[in-house]
């Protein structure tokens, strides 16, 4: 009755994982619970914990209690029961090998969508209670390696796919001459002082998505916005740190991409299509350096994009023909409200959106956000095979028609496409930028 | 059972207020003392708008889509909570009590309308005991404090029936109906049944975080 | 006239129909809840003598009291009128109303003597 009906997934042999524990003692594990327990957390955790009646309502809320055939260890209260509450009530005397699943379930068990909070009666806040627990595990130095790697190069680099300063550079000058023989008069302004616009990415942008970086500097270029990129780390406005939990490199890694856009005395820092990086600079990381809101206004790549097509500084010249659909990203339509505007700029661009449902708020969430894709390979599988429905809500939107699948987040586009090979689901998917690029007109 | 009467209805009477009253007011002030030790952005964040209009998404039956989704325990759950708030606080007898007690009174329920509602209570309380053995995800996280709280707030209403309806020995009923009932009284501060003083800041403090910055819907 | 205007107080309702024909005492089983417009529970049950003789209670004003300006009247008894003919439905003034006299006059006295019963059933009984 109360056990858990799918075995745990197979063995995952997780190096970081492994490592980490291997030199925990039982007392070292129960001084960190008290440090964080005493000194981080406070009446959130108490009234959070206090006052769940255990009523799991917040289960149909999940991914992976859905998809998982309505496991009761995926739903969103069954994942606190397995960590936090085992943790307090053995007032943080538990093993490595606990310490251990506790990560395996906070880290890659849950993307911090915060769907649940909009199912719980009570409002409780389930993917903090899973911070909480990341953030025990990464104080305790068990982290999966895959993302411990992004938050290392993080810590080394100021971005997160150890992109070397003159590489950076280099991608950029390299785009901008790709894009000149499109536009011959268009630049990527490096460094430009009292530019209106900073336009920061995610490290993996000039990693392996440089054509990101291209579509942009079209789009920037034909709209005739005043905007620089800086030459100088502070560039990547992406945070694993959050998700692994280390406060601290997060607090460093905001810091310098907000002192970055002060020092170019820019208005505004306009970001890529990306959620977390959105959650990181939009809510989290302007919290930990004391900023209520974020210092410098954050503009979301689809707020730009509407802001753009409503004031007619880019027109379309031939709408996008094959019927999309939309996946609402957790972090910037749950976490920002963009998902009208997402519409609005769909409706301009394209000649044809099909809803998915649920939509809005109550997408389902595309599973590899959280920090959960950037796990790794070795819990790939368990995340495709855990959002099944999402494949079956794309599924549906395909029957009515859809082609197409607009992702405007990094990590949505990466874990949907691997929803979409896995179930052979036969779409494909697009950022809002790539539509917009093809469809403008250019001069 | 004179003496345990005068003894449940005099000095435990008011030890229960004292303690429910005092208790739930010291509970609220350590929550809002340790936020403002600890976590004093949260009065940053709140907002008397926005978290009342998630409060008010949720008060209202059916008005969340969670709500809607599970029509049976919606209309269960609003029930139940209504009439174990109600029917204490309008029950023709407690009445009479108070206004010999203190000369106050206010308008009340019929009786039969009262055990009417109890029964609702009664049965709320199988039905969320049903929910705990049947349904895999309740039953998952369900511990024995689960079946405590649901035995402490039906106990009231069983012996108050039971008194009511003078099944077996009037006065040993009636006692036990008094002393459940302070028994819940005092319950409310020290078990998760004060999820009825916290779950409103909770609700108040999500609803903030979605709608001042998140600019989304939480219902 | 004037002392009925007077501050009176009763209790105890025997059941004295037509104002004048007092009823044989050994009929009355209940006390009658004629005078509430919607009784909730059933009438209380009262055997008047043997009540009476198992309180050892021989004084009629000790239950038929009257009060004059807030003050019992230790020589008067009221045993020839109805409760309902000094307590009204509501409270006026220091007089209680007939349900709370009836309460405080009934099972006051059964709480100060730790005897009798106190708690509803006792007395509402249902047949």
């Amino acid at each position: 009755m109360t056990g858990s009906k799918t075995p745990p997934p197979a063995k995952t042999v997780d190096e970081g994982l492994e490592r980490g524990i291997a030199g925990l003692t039982e007392e070292r594990i129960r001084r960190i619970i008290r440090r964080v327990l005493a000194g981080e957390t406070g009446a959130r955790l108490k009234a959070y914990v206090d006052t769940c009646i255990h009523c799991g309502l917040c289960s149909e809320a999940c991914h992976f209690f859905l998809s998982r055939d309505r496991d009761p260890a995926y739903s969103p209260v069954g994942k606190v029961k397995q960590t936090l509450w085992e943790i307090l009530r053995r007032d943080g005397r538990v093993s490595p090998d606990f310490i251990k699943e506790a990560r395996i379930i906070a880290s890659t068990h849950c993307n911090l969508c915060k769907r649940c909070a909009m199912y719980c009666p009570f409002g409780i806040d389930v993917a903090y209670l899973m911070l909480v627990v990341r953030r025990i595990c990464h104080l305790l130095g068990v982290t999966p390696l895959y993302i411990q790697d992004t938050a290392h190069s993080h810590a080394a680099t100021l971005n997160q796919m150890w992109v070397k300063d003159d590489e950076w550079i280099d991608t950029l000058m390299w785009q901008e001459e790709e894009a000149r023989g499109e536009i011959p008069d268009l630049r990527i302004p490096l460094e430009k002082e009292g530019a209106d616009i900073l336009y920061s990415v995610i490290g993996p942008e000039p990693k392996f998505q440089a054509q990101l970086i291209y579509q942009a500097a079209v789009i920037l270029h034909v709209a005739g916005v005043d905007w620089t990129m800086p030459a100088t780390p502070g560039w990547d406005n992406s945070d694993m740190a959050m998700f692994v939990g280390d406060n601290e490199l997060m607090g460093r890694l905001k810091r310098a991409h907000f002192e970055t856009a002060a020092r170019l005395r820019v208005n505004r820092i306009v970001m890529g299509e990306c959620g977390h990086a959105f959650r990181s600079v939009y809510d989290v990381g302007n919290r930990w350096l004391g900023w209520s809101m974020p210092p410098i206004p954050i503009v979301h790549a689809i707020d730009f994009y509407h802001e753009l097509l409503e004031e007619g500084r880019i027109r379309v010249a031939r709408r996008f023909e094959e019927p999309v659909t939309l996946h609402d990203p957790c972090n910037v339509v749950r976490g920002g409200g963009l998902h009208e505007k997402a519409r609005a700029v769909i409706r301009r661009t394209c000649a044809q959106l099909i809803e998915m449902e649920p939509n809005r708020e109550h997408n389902y969430c595309c599973c590899a956000g959280g920090g959960v894709i950037n796990c790794g390979p070795p819990y790939k599988k368990h995340r495709v095979e855990s959002n099944r429905v999402k494949a079956e809500q794309i599924a549906a939107a395909k029957l009515k028609g859809a082609k197409v699948v607009i992702t405007p987040c990094h990590n949505c586009h990466s874990g949907i496409e691997d929803i979409i090979h896995h179930y052979e689901l036969g779409v494909e998917t697009r950022f809002l930028g790539d539509i917009l690029y093809q469809v403008m007109e250019k001069p | 059972m004179n003496e345990l009467y005068r003894l449940a209805t005099g000095p435990l009477l008011w030890a229960a207020f004292a303690v429910f009253v005092g208790g739930s007011l010291y509970r609220l002030l350590e929550l809002f003392l340790l936020a403002r030790r600890r976590e004093r952005f949260l009065f940053t964040y709140f907002s008397l708008r926005y978290g009342l209009r998630s409060i008010a998404h949720w008060v209202v039956p059916f008005a969340a889509t969670n709500w809607r989704r599970h029509p049976a325990l919606t209309a269960v759950t609003f029930a139940f909570h209504l009439c174990l708030l109600l029917t204490p606080i309008f029950l023709l007898a407690h009445i009479v009590l108070w206004e010999e007690a203190w000369n106050v009174s206010w308008p009340a329920l019929p009786d039969d309308w009262a055990i009417g509602m109890s029964f609702v209570v009664i049965g709320g309380c199988l039905f969320f005991f049903a929910r705990r053995r049947v349904v895999p995800e309740v039953a998952y996280v369900t511990s024995a404090s689960d079946y405590g709280i649901l035995l402490l707030t039906a106990a009231p209403f069983v012996t108050g029936v039971i008194a009511y309806l003078q099944w077996f020995d009037v006065r040993l009923f009636t006692v036990l109906h008094v002393l459940s009932g302070e028994a819940m009284l005092v319950a409310v501060p020290f078990t998760r049944i004060r999820h009825m003083l916290f779950a409103p800041l909770t609700r108040a403090y999500m609803g903030s975080e979605f709608g001042a910055v998140r600019h989304a819907r939480d219902w | 006239m004037k002392r009925l205007a007077a501050t009176v107080l009763t209790a105890v309702a025997l059941a004295v129909f037509g104002g004048m024909g007092v009823r044989s005492q050994e009929e009355m089983k209940q006390v009658s809840s004629d005078p509430f417009p919607r009784p909730q529970r059933p009438p209380a049950v009262f055997l008047h003598d043997a009540h009476n003789a198992k309180a050892g209670i021989e004084a009629c004003n000790e239950c038929h009291h009257v009060y004059e300006d807030g003050k019992r009247r230790e020589e008067e008894s009221s045993e020839d009128r109805r409760c309902a003919d000094c307590h009204g439905l509501a409270d006026e003034g220091g007089r209680p109303g007939l349900r709370k006299a009836y309460h405080r006059n009934c099972r006051g006295c059964h709480l100060e003597r730790r005897q009798g019963p106190i708690v509803c059933g006792e007395c509402h009984r249902r047949s």
